[in-house]
């Protein structure tokens, strides 16, 4: 599977390389971002603007939204790409299944974009001097926000391999990344605030606004439940693609018919 | 053993309403070494039946099996498998066929050094090797063809599928093509070939299969298939002229001579007594005529088959 993981981190540099003007857009769009940030342009983290006014938490919440975008919409425009330019059914082809090849790809495109924010954000702090000081405790909701926002992904995949055109859905998807991620149900009470754990990637959002936006201390037990929250919904992705994938098998499908 | 077994696939689609039988009990067999030309018109059921092999298309019915193992419930079955489907890019515009054949390899099993190595042999049996780090995209259709064949070679499957592969091809880009398949063929390599050329399954298949309505109609050694849908006539050339005691001889036993030829319809011994009439005459020629695969087809094609 590592061999997989590696191959497709070779591959999505590879693409990335021979789109030279969107690769250079995107340098450029990432670079003026985080120099705002620290020029002290808060509007310009938007919603991630959630997660705290102090630097450090404006960019950990920027990087988890972009994060999380990428996470919940590349496997669907990848599957949508696929199916029309006709690669899909080689994917297929292989031992592995279109599950782990998928997997591998998410990771290997995980590695990839933190790779290029935290190269740019690096180069930014040696350029400015700014120092960041990075509660690394937040890196553990970060990571179970991330897992639910793949199993979301997932989800949309099953929907993109079956319907095939699912543009103008994954675009209002957006927002409701938005609601799930910057809505506080931490600090609501009762039954709206155990609904609102049960959401995908809510618990992790509110450890992390409790950590990097109020400071206050590392609470286990929401770690816990973020976690388990971040499995259980990647396993429900994986589930639903998998009975999407046995569907599509069933009525022929795959590439399109 | 044989390489693919497929046994009574059948395949009924539902869309919008409306119910196609696509495949219609259709069980195939491919030895080791073996290329068969699995033949028939538009919507018989070819693709269907190619994906149904490659684990692509779940069968309502049947039982595939790819040296062995059954590419629906053991996946590595796949390792065994190697396709070209039809009227699909199936390799990356965006990277170049080294690239291709690096990434394909690794998804099917093997370590991505090892994939480099053959692809390199592979890129320069089939001719690429100048063009190894041009995009894909760049090729001309002949070369991206040729490629597809490349990557789904990569891990040396016991069993190559090949959707159509001249289809979209010019007259030179078919050409290379079907030598490759030759080639392919003759160094022993199992192949399934959908094709409408016929000649070219005439030319590349040890058997044929032909498909109707989801049905096969018609399977057999291509020779003798061929032999079957031949007449049992003959045509003989000799040197020197047939004087009229012999053109008697030769009418009695229902020969008949045209000018220079003898033709002959009858049996194989028939055949020694007109020969025998014909002693001591020199012969230039004797020739049994052949149907050809395109006559065949056409004539099972139109028969119908439910009748
Ligand atoms: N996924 C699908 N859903 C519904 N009908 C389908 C599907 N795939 C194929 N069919 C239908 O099944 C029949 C067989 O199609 P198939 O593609 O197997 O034919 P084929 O022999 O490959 O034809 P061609 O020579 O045109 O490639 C056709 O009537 C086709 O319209
Ligand atoms: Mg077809």
């Amino acid at each position: 599977m590592l061999r997989v993981v590696a191959v497709e981190f070779k591959r999505s540099l590879l693409m990335l390389r021979r789109y030279p003007m969107e690769m250079v857009g995107q340098l450029i769009v990432i670079t003026l971002i985080f120099y705002g940030l620290f020029l002290g342009a808060r509007y310009i983290a938007g919603p991630a603007a959630q997660f705290g006014e102090r630097l450090d938490a404006l960019v950990v919440g920027y990087v988890l939204w972009t994060l999380a975008l990428f996470a919940i919409g590349d496997l669907s425009w990848g599957l949508m790409n696929e199916a029309r330019e006709g690669t899909l059914e080689q994917v297929f082809l292989s031992p592995f299944g279109p599950a782990r090849v998928y997997m591998a790809r998410n990771v290997a495109g995980l590695l990839l974009m933190l790779g290029l924010n935290l190269s740019i954000l690096g180069l930014i702090m040696l350029l400015t001097g700014v120092r960041l000081d990075f509660s690394w405790a937040a890196l553990a909701p970060l990571a179970t926000v991330l897992l639910g926002a793949y199993g979301l992904g997932f989800l949309l995949g099953a929907l993109a391999l079956y319907f095939k055109r699912i543009q103008a859905f994954l675009n209002l998807f957006q927002f409701v990344l938005m609601f799930l991620i910057m809505t506080p149900f931490e600090q609501l009470h009762g039954p709206v605030r155990t609904a609102g754990f049960l959401l995908p990637m809510t618990p992790g959002a509110g450890q992390l606004r409790a950590l990097l936006a109020r400071g206050e201390a590392f609470d286990p037990d929401l770690f816990a439940l973020a976690l388990v929250s971040g499995i259980v919904y990647l396993a429900i992705g994986l589930w639903v693609f998998g009975r999407a994938v046995r569907i599509v098998k069933q009525r022929g499908l795959i590439g399109g018919y | 053993m044989a390489v693919l077994v497929a046994d009574n696939l059948h395949k009924t689609f539902r869309a919008q309403g409306k119910t196609v039988r696509a495949v219609e009990g259709v069980s195939l067999r491919v030895e080791r070494g073996e290329v068969l030309a699995f033949l028939g018109p538009n919507g018989a059921g070819k693709t269907t039946t190619i994906k149904m092999v490659a684990g692509l298309i779940h069968p309502d019915r049947g039982r595939v099996q790819v040296a062995g193992r059954d590419p629906h419930r053991d996946p590595w079955a796949l390792r065994q498998l190697g396709a070209v489907l039809e009227g699909n890019r199936n390799v990356y515009w965006r990277l170049t066929p080294l690239e291709n054949l690096e990434y394909f390899g690794v998804l099917k099993g093997l370590a991505a050094a090892e994939a480099r190595r053959r692809g390199e042999r592979l890129l320069e049996r089939f001719d690429l090797s100048g063009k190894r780090s041009a995009l894909t995209q760049q090729l001309s259709r002949g070369m991206q063809q040729k490629l597809a064949i490349a990557v789904s070679l990569i891990h040396e499957p016991a069993l190559l599928l090949l959707d159509e592969p001249t289809l979209g091809l010019d007259v030179e880009a078919a050409e290379t093509v079907k030598a490759l398949i030759r080639e392919l063929a003759a160094e022993g390599q199992a192949i399934v070939l959908t094709t409408h050329h016929l000649e070219v399954a005439q030319q590349l298949s040890h058997r044929v299969a032909i498909i109707r309505e989801g049905r096969i109609v018609a399977e057999d050694l291509t020779d003798r298939l061929l032999a079957r849908f031949s007449g049992d006539q003959y045509e003989i050339e000799v040197a020197g002229e047939l004087d009229v005691a012999r053109r008697t001889r030769l009418a009695a036993l229902g020969a008949e001579a045209l000018d220079g030829r003898i033709v002959f319809v009858g049996d194989a011994e028939g055949l020694w007594h007109v020969l025998e009439a014909l002693k001591p005459l020199p012969i230039l020629r004797v020739e049994k005529d052949r149907a050809d695969l395109t006559k065949v087809f056409l004539k099972l094609i139109r028969e119908d088959v439910r009748a």
